[in-house]
């Protein structure tokens, strides 16, 4: 369970990352490794920095310093125009809630990032489509995020995120909101679709039960990265 | 599973029917996968006693080809006793035998480290659940062994969130400790 | 009270910049209110004929003051809107916030009070400002004002504040009546109820009959023209109001089904969900599109007809009289105009601000910006294009009309110059729109991902 176990390279991997909001330092000098179809969870105390180092590792914020590589290429120094591509195509994203467009249809959100890589509307739909009846949100489709339950809605916003057949899926406290049954449907579709597509996951929960359903975790805390076992 | 009674398992297990001691071994491991599978000796010495305290008798031999069985049954007696148990609450924690608490005590007084302990101690909780839960969503699981997981993986949690409190009090309670 | 008002002041002082801009707001809005009805109160304080040395001695005659008057009146109707607009800022959070407030224990009165005395100090903050600049300024025109016109004028300044006041705890009566009740999501906006259109068309008629009795003394040929214009133009203001819920609604549903652009359908889907959100800002920008073509083409065609007059000698006044009284009724519609697009861009900016969080999870998953930029800005640009365009037919019609009834002098050609008005409205519109723009780039930051 050490952290840099294996010879292969990396997915995605941060070095050294520091990030201040405002006067506070939300990540001293945070290093983790994302290998290629890995479900890692990111634990930690509220505050310990874990959904700064999401945002890091996604490309949604820049670090103060240190580096963030996806593929050989530095996120930290690509233009926004190129990130937001990124996350749009390779990555996918699920928050504990709100990433729904409330007015949109549960198919239409599901087929939204298929339409913004130019699929026509009628395909887009059948796929998105499918893609709801896999995690058994078929009979929802029409429901606006407002009417569905919180596991419907979560489950479709797994759709969302694993629509485009993304590389990496950042899902930061997906189940936050929800009672453990819920919980429970939503961590086994995510990591069942994530583990036959071969996605790499990298999962942020304070949940102990929702972390065993990784396969590797990464404890923080005060913004770097703390001992899982005792030092050797 | 703590503080369960094999006698008013195998009560319960008798309750369908007549049926012998291997036959019993094995209906118990099948339904409660994730306990500790009961040794055959264990089955034979309580099914003598619930004889002896009338609970149940022998109801005949089953040849049926093979070696010779006992069949056992149940006795009105021990339909009774085993409605009576099946009704009664669980005590909830009657006495707090916590290991791992006693060792981070003995830890302090012998002058160890019960901060290095506590980190190895949850890794090794996070790894049991780490297979609990592959078990559980592994597909076409039954939901028996659904359940069992959730009730170890829901008591392993506890454990562990308990040590993830006295970690961030480990100071505290070491003055605490070498004060008394 | 003193406990509710101490409540309410420590609600102001403890609120985020988001109600600061409200607050702000509320009081330019109640000084604009203030403003007009105290020159209102001044020029209706004077008696008979008085040589007045502004405006080209368009306010000397009683007649033409009580013109001047009602325009004033006409006026804060779009300062009313521009006021109601700026009390839906932050308007999701105070609704939870007087949720929160009756969850504590206040009985509904209370929390009622409370919201009323929070708007009545922003107004009363407005008018009494208002009222500072107004005073000296009347002194250095008119030495020594009437006891009448003192009295009307210390009634307006008090009256602003009470009445934003009333109509703040009328329209919290929803808010206020459960303790749960609104507070878990942003409601849809309600088409008006027959309230508002038995309103309208009460207005329209009193217009209607108010101009019927007075208005500026022109030669008797012109006279029973403009109010007619003016009742006409309040129907059509009214039905703009309809009729932009309504196709607004319409669109919707028709762009929703077949849209292709990303963009296209966010926009679609939020006028299908919410139809009468910007119903009546739009309405009024309506409102103003039909006032504007209407008069640019009675101004066409006036002026026209004054010329001919003038070389017939037929003039009872110079010719700036005339102009003077058109000039000004053409800057209290830019007024009105600019008021308008005031009430449109807060409008605009608050529903971003109410969606930032929504908005912020979409960058993070990677929608670009510009889509989230284009659907915002599809939101205003279509259901206003059609809505415009009748409003701007409507305008169009008056004029066209005004030029077949006015012929006694010449033959006018149809004002089509008129018809850029409607254009006008609509390239500000999308301009007043894009102005929260750049709040978007500032509210899909991932800061915003840690807030509810």
């Amino acid at each position: 369970m050490s952290n840099t176990k294996g010879g292969a390279v990396p997915l995605l991997a941060a070095r050294d990352l520091v990030k201040a909001h405002g006067r506070t330092e939300a990540l001293r000098g945070a290093s983790v490794e994302l290998r290629a179809g890995e479900i890692l969870a990111v634990t930690g105390a509220s505050g310990s920095g874990k959904s700064t180092l999401l945002h890091c590792l996604a490309g949604i914020v820049r670090p103060d310093t240190g580096s963030v590589t996806y593929a050989g290429e530095r996120l930290d120094r690509l233009p926004e125009k190129r990130l937001s591509e990124l996350r749009r195509t390779e990555f996918g994203v699920v928050f504990q809630f709100g990433q729904l467009i409330p007015e949109l249809t549960a198919l239409d959100n599901v087929a939204l990032p298929l339409l913004l890589a130019g699929v026509r509307r009628q395909e887009a739909w059948e796929r998105a489509g499918e893609w709801l009846e896999r995690f058994g949100v078929r009979g929802q489709q029409e429901l606006r995020p407002g009417e569905m339950s919180g596991g419907q809605a979560q489950r479709t916003a797994l759709a969302r995120a694993l629509v485009t057949g993304p590389k990496v899926v950042f899902a930061d406290e997906p189940t936050g909101a929800l009672d453990s049954l819920a919980s429970e449907q939503v961590m086994t579709a995510l990591t069942h679709t994530a583990r036959e597509a071969g996605t790499a996951v990298l999962l942020i929960t304070h949940d102990a039960q929702v972390a065993a359903y990784a396969d590797r975790e990464v404890r923080l805390a005060d913004g770097t990265v703390a001992p899982l076992e005792v030092a050797a | 599973m703590i503080g369960m009674s094999t006698r008013h398992i195998l009560l319960g297990l008798l309750a369908t029917g007549p049926s012998h001691g291997y036959d019993l071994k094995r209906r118990h491991d099948e339904r409660f996968p994730q306990a500790r599978p009961l040794a055959y000796g264990q089955v034979y010495t309580t099914l003598q006693r619930l004889v002896r305290d009338g609970l149940a008798e022998v109801d005949g031999i089953d040849s049926d080809g093979g070696p010779e069985r006992t069949m056992y049954r149940s006795t009105k007696d021990g339909a009774r006793e085993l409605a009576a148990w099946a009704g009664e609450i669980a005590p909830p924690a009657p006495f707090v035998t916590n290991e791992i608490f006693a060792k981070v005590v003995v830890s302090i007084l012998s002058g160890g480290d019960p901060e290095a302990y506590l980190r190895a101690q949850r890794a090794a909780h996070m790894t049991r659940m780490r297979e609990l839960t592959a078990v559980k969503t592994a597909r076409g699981t039954d939901l028996a062994t659904v359940l069992s997981a959730d009730y170890a993986l829901n008591h392993l949690d506890a454990d562990l969130r308990w040590m993830t409190t006295t970690a961030a009090r480990l100071t505290t309670l070491t003055a605490e400790v070498d004060a008394g | 009270m003193r406990a509710d008002l101490r409540l309410a002041w420590q609600l102001i002082r403890g609120s985020d910049r988001r109600e600061w801009w409200r607050v702000g707001l509320t009081a330019l809005g109640a000084a604009l209110a203030t403003g007009l009805a105290l020159a209102g109160v001044a020029l209706s304080s004077l008696d008979g004929y008085v040589a007045i040395p502004l405006a080209h001695d368009l306010l000397n005659s009683p007649r033409q003051r009580s013109g001047v008057v009602f325009s004033l009146a006409l006026l804060l109707i779009p300062v009313l809107g521009f006021l109601g607009q700026s009390a839906r800022i932050g308007a999701v959070h105070r609704d939870r916030r007087l949720a929160a407030l009756r969850l504590a224990g206040a009985a509904p009165w209370q929390v009622r009070r409370i919201a009323a005395l929070e708007t009545g100090l922003a107004c009363l903050l407005g008018s009494v400002l208002a009222t500072a600049v107004a005073v000296p300024v009347l002194l250095s025109q008119w030495t020594s004002p009437t006891a009448f016109a003192w009295a009307g004028m210390t009634l307006v300044a008090l009256a602003v504040p009470a009445l934003g006041a009333a109509t703040a705890a009328l329209a919290l009566r929803r808010v206020v009546a459960s303790p749960l009740g609104w507070v878990r999501r942003v409601r849809p906006a309600r088409r008006p109820g027959w309230v508002f259109l038995t309103a309208a068309l009460l207005l329209a008629a009193a217009a209607g009959l108010a101009l019927l009795t007075s208005w500026f003394n022109r030669p008797a040929a012109l006279s029973p023209v403009p109010p007619t214009v003016l009742a006409l133009t309040l129907v059509v203001g009214t039905a703009a109001v309809l009729l932009t819920g309504w196709s607004s609604g319409l669109l919707g549903r028709t762009l929703a089904a077949r849209a292709q652009r990303p963009a296209l359908l966010i926009a679609a889907e939020r006028l299908r969900d919410d139809p009468w959100a910007a119903a009546r800002t739009h309405g009024a920008v309506l409102l103003v599109t039909v006032i504007g073509t209407g008069f640019v083409g009675v101004r066409q065609v006036l002026l026209a007809e004054l010329h001919v007059m003038s070389r017939v000698d037929h003039l009872g006044m110079d010719m700036e009289f005339y102009t003077t009284g058109l000039d000004l009724t053409a800057a209290a519609i830019l007024v009105a105009l600019g008021l308008v697009l005031s009430a449109l861009a807060v409008g605009t900016a608050e529903s971003l601000a109410a969606r930032r969080r929504g908005l912020a999870a979409q960058t993070a998953a990677g929608v670009p910006r510009g889509v989230l930029a284009r659907a915002l800005f599809l939101e205003t640009a279509l259901p206003l294009a059609p809505a415009v365009a009748v409003a701007g037919a409507g305008g169009m019609a008056i004029g066209a009309w005004y030029t077949t009834v006015t012929t006694e002098y010449t033959v006018h050609a149809v004002p089509y110059v008129s018809l850029l008005v409607p254009v006008a409205v609509y390239g500000c519109c999308l301009l007043a729109a894009a102005t929260s723009l750049p709040l978007l780039h500032r509210s899909v930051r991932p800061a915003e991902l840690r807030y509810v």
